[in-house]
């Protein structure tokens, strides 16, 4: 019936699930986006229509929303079309798949409407807590257990595709795992590890907690705990960028991927080093010794290799497409690449602000220099570069192949796309600098109003006033980016089935599998691996600070973040003055 | 495994880079001793900070000839104390431990940042070189009036530092012809001893007597005043030690009021 080879063509079924959780990821873009621009309009001072309290409820709102179902819904729609991709067969069973994206859509609505419930009166339910939920801020019961049905949800994703690699491998005994599904399963064994860490802070403390179950928690445990998560789960949002960076971006350059057995080499060190180093986040956490703190450092450093590795094979992929499309000369063949397929240039974009995250984060990951840029504006401009860029436009630009791919309607404007990802590019460029710049400053992240009474930041170069600027500036493009970008996927869902789609094809390799010694393959000894050096980096940080704090903490009382707590505060500022502490154990006590 | 050449030079540059960094670190660390915040200090009941003998009285004590401590408390939505004051070219070790949830404690343009943990006491020990003046943010969400969670570190000269407390007690009133009593205690926490002068001004009347106060000691001086000098009347008086001041109105009165309950 169909004259083309597209992947809604191969797989229907599979192409209305990758569909949905895109779409929901693109939902997800969209609120996380709105939530964006208001805060940056609020925080530099150029338009403040909410008020300060609720700055906070909208930045959980643009952190979760961005960070765990934008990034994470696009991830299972890719990871699907990878291992059916490369595996050239179906799920196994489509009713289990649809069974981890409801529970994954439950759990973040869960979440999320007890997020968005922080913006009114109506309700005590509320969880303006932020991405971190670092206790004793307490949340609604019904976020924690949002997000652990969304966990399970990813979870049972991971079984799926693991089922059917089982199966595969069944019918090709002898076969080299695929690349696109060798990624997937080393980054779901990283996350199965990474997400005890999260898994143990939520079910066995901060629910019950929150249900009131327990009287207190122990802060620095659940906050180690959050940690032990929240660094690989950055590398669970880059690794769908990277697989889309080894498998498609050479394919769009006009080339192959340059080396099948470094990419799984990348893969395999991503796993057995990512989680190992979240203390690095805790380097100014009083109640842990300096030597973990040292440990975590030395295995983030360690982690730079995978992506000083990608960058190579991603640039010289690029440069071998370059040539097969007639570029010559040392920089001349840059001139041949396709610029003018938002595909490309969208990764191409992101991948250069990648190298530039890649230098921040050398600094973040410093643990003595460190200290002058934690916590500060600084880190916010660095994962704007990471996740806002690297991941989130490579995901925006992966979407103009991938829509075609799994709607059968050719893409609505091309040129809008290219115009898209330049303008994000661009916007990111101002507001990310800026926000470097400030940092560097000692302006903080996670504030409402930057503003103080008693001093001012000084700005050796520029003034605090133009980083405002650039910021809002900055902000105000990537707006309008969204914007197009969302015109092409409405566009595209608007559009007419049509038949000439380009084929569901991926990269070839200039050096393949074949080279690859079949140890890589060894998913167990990597496992294993990955377990011990997790032993080895946590076991004592956390057998330290259950034995100084206990399991369950001192006394500490719950700070319930919510629009009733607004007015308890004024409470607590008044008694404050007068200097008593009781006024903490009234707010525990009228919770 | 085959590996293009280049990228095997690649590879062993990524490599040098990393143990690079690793080393320099470590030379932050161990050779110029820049220390991290860790596990040296005990924990902390967060609910009985007010029986802590160092935060139930946020302050800066001298424990050296150039060495400080100062207890800090970071709670929603302040610091204290509030300014901190230090003398330049002092070593000052900053404890600082929160109540109630996590904060952090920043001096803004410098590397002095900690996490502040309930049940925790983050230290960390600064010199100080230079007189200055710099903010202090609470950088960690602690609720809705973060934003506003500021307070002020004074790094003042070292011949303007002191720390002397002044406490007075005065008669409000008495009758003509009875002595006024102005009792002042002036306190030196300091550890050296402190040569001043107490001043007290009454009406046109300047009473002045030198004290010498041992480090840690408090004395007080008593001035007895006749009101008959005075006269009848409202008299505004003022004690100053060194840069501090405290004053009142002394009233004297031909007959007392009686008082109503009597």
């Amino acid at each position: 019936m169909t004259m083309s080879n597209a992947y809604i063509d191969d797989f229907p079924a599979e192409a209305k699930l990758v569909r949905t959780a895109f779409y929901s990821s693109f939902l997800a873009l969209a609120l996380g986006g709105v939530f964006g621009i208001i805060q940056t309009l609020h925080r530099t001072g150029y338009y403040r229509f909410i008020d300060s309290a609720d700055y906070y409820t909208v930045l959980t709102a643009h952190g979760v929303f961005l960070v765990i179902s934008f990034t994470i819904f696009f991830l299972v729609g890719v990871f699907t079309w990878a291992i059916t991709t490369s595996l050239d067969r179906g799920v196994e069973d489509l009713r289990f798949s649809w069974g981890w994206y409801g529970l994954m859509a439950t759990g973040i609505t869960l979440s999320g409407v007890a997020i968005l419930a922080g913006f009114t009166d109506a309700t005590d339910i509320s969880a303006s807590v932020l991405f971190t939920f670092y206790a004793p801020l307490q949340a609604h019961p019904m976020f924690y257990l949002g997000l652990v049905l969304f966990v399970v949800g990813t979870w049972l994703a991971g079984a799926d595709w693991f089922r059917s690699w089982w199966a595969w491998k069944q019918e090709n005994p002898d076969s080299r795992i695929p690349l696109p599904t060798f990624m997937v399963l080393t980054t779901m064994l990283m996350w199965y590890i990474a997400t005890l860490g999260v898994a143990a802070a939520i079910l066995l403390f901060l629910l019950p907690w929150s249900l009131g179950l327990v009287d207190s928690v122990n802060p620095l445990l659940t906050r180690t705990l959050f940690w032990f998560f929240g660094h690989p789960v950055v590398y669970f949002w880059l690794m769908p960028a990277y697989m889309m960076w080894y498998v498609l971006l050479p394919k769009v350059s006009g080339g192959k991927l340059f080396s099948d057995p470094l990419a799984r080499v990348v893969f395999v060190l991503f796993l057995i080093l990512s989680v190992p180093t979240g203390i690095h986040h805790q380097y100014l956490d009083p109640g842990i010794a300096e030597g973990f703190k040292f440990i975590a450092m030395t295995n983030t450093m360690f982690l730079l290799l995978p992506s000083l590795l990608t960058a190579f094979t991603v640039v010289a992929s690029m440069e071998h497409g370059a040539r097969q499309r007639g570029g010559e000369g040392y920089f001349g063949w840059l001139t041949a690449l396709p610029w003018r397929d938002p595909v490309f240039t969208g990764m191409a974009l992101a991948g250069l602000m990648f190298a530039a995250a890649g230098f921040s984060g050398m600094i973040n990951a410093g643990m003595n220099i460190n200290y002058l840029v934690h916590n500060t504006f600084w880190v916010v401009g660095h994962f704007h570069l990471t996740v806002g860029t690297a991941v989130a436009l490579t995901f925006m630009a992966v979407t103009y192949w991938f829509l075609p791919q799994i709607t059968g309607r050719a893409l609505w404007s091309r040129s809008v796309a290219l115009g898209q990802v330049v303008l994000w590019f661009v916007g990111m460029t101002f507001m990310s600098n800026a926000m470097h710049r400030g940092g560097l400053l000692g302006v903080p992240r996670r504030t409402a109003e930057p503003q103080y009474d008693g001093f001012e930041f000084e700005a050796a170069v520029g003034s605090m006033g133009e980083l405002q600027a650039q910021i809002a500036l900055g902000g105000i493009l990537l707006t309008l980016s969204l914007v197009l970008f969302f015109a092409n996927v409405f566009g595209t869902a608007l559009n007419g089935r049509s038949d000439e789609l380009p084929a569901n094809e991926y990269a070839g390799t200039l050096s393949g599998p074949e080279d690859a010694p079949l140890v890589l393959d060894n998913l167990k000894l990597w496992t294993a691996i990955a377990v011990v050096l997790v032993i080895f980096a946590y076991t004592f940080p956390l057998l330290s600070i259950v034995d100084r704090g206990g399991l369950f903490g001192p006394d500490i009382n719950p700070l319930p973040v919510s629009l009733e707590t607004v007015h308890l505060l004024a409470f607590v500022l008044e008694s404050h003055v007068t200097g008593t502490l009781e006024s903490i154990a009234w707010l525990g006590v009228n919770r | 495994m085959n590996v293009h050449t280049y990228e095997k030079v690649w590879l062993i540059g990524a490599m040098v880079l990393i143990v690079g960094f690793i080393v320099t670190i470590t030379y932050g660390s161990v050779g110029l001793g820049i220390a991290m915040v860790d596990d040296s200090e005990e924990t902390i009941e967060p609910s009985e900070l007010d029986e802590d003998e160092r935060f139930a009285d946020p302050r800066v004590e001298q424990v050296g000839e150039n060495e400080y401590e100062a207890y800090v408390v970071a709670q929603t939505f302040i610091f204290q104390p509030d300014p901190i004051e230090v003398p330049a070219g002092s070593e000052v070790t900053f404890y600082v431990t929160s109540p109630d949830v996590i904060h952090s404690f920043s001096i803004v343009g410098t590397n002095v940042n900690t996490m502040v943990i309930p049940g925790e006491v983050a230290a960390m020990t600064v010199e100080f070189d230079e007189p200055g003046e710099y903010g202090v943010v609470c950088n960690e969400y602690c609720g809705s009036g973060h934003h506003t969670m500021e307070g002020e570190l004074h790094v003042v000269p070292d011949e303007e530092f002191d720390m002397t407390e002044l406490s007075v007690e005065a008669d409000d009133e008495v009758e003509t012809g009875d002595e006024a009593t102005i009792e002042v205690e002036v306190e030196n926490r300091m550890l050296e001893a402190l040569e001043t002068t107490v001043a007290l001004e009454i009406g046109d009347e300047t009473l002045e007597e030198d004290v010498t106060i041992d480090g840690g000691e408090a004395e007080t001086t008593t001035f007895t005043i006749d009101s008959a000098d005075l006269g009848e009347g409202d008299h505004d008086w003022t004690v100053t030690v060194d840069d501090y001041e405290d004053s009142g109105t002394l009233t004297v009165a031909d007959e007392l009021e009686e008082d109503d309950d009597e």
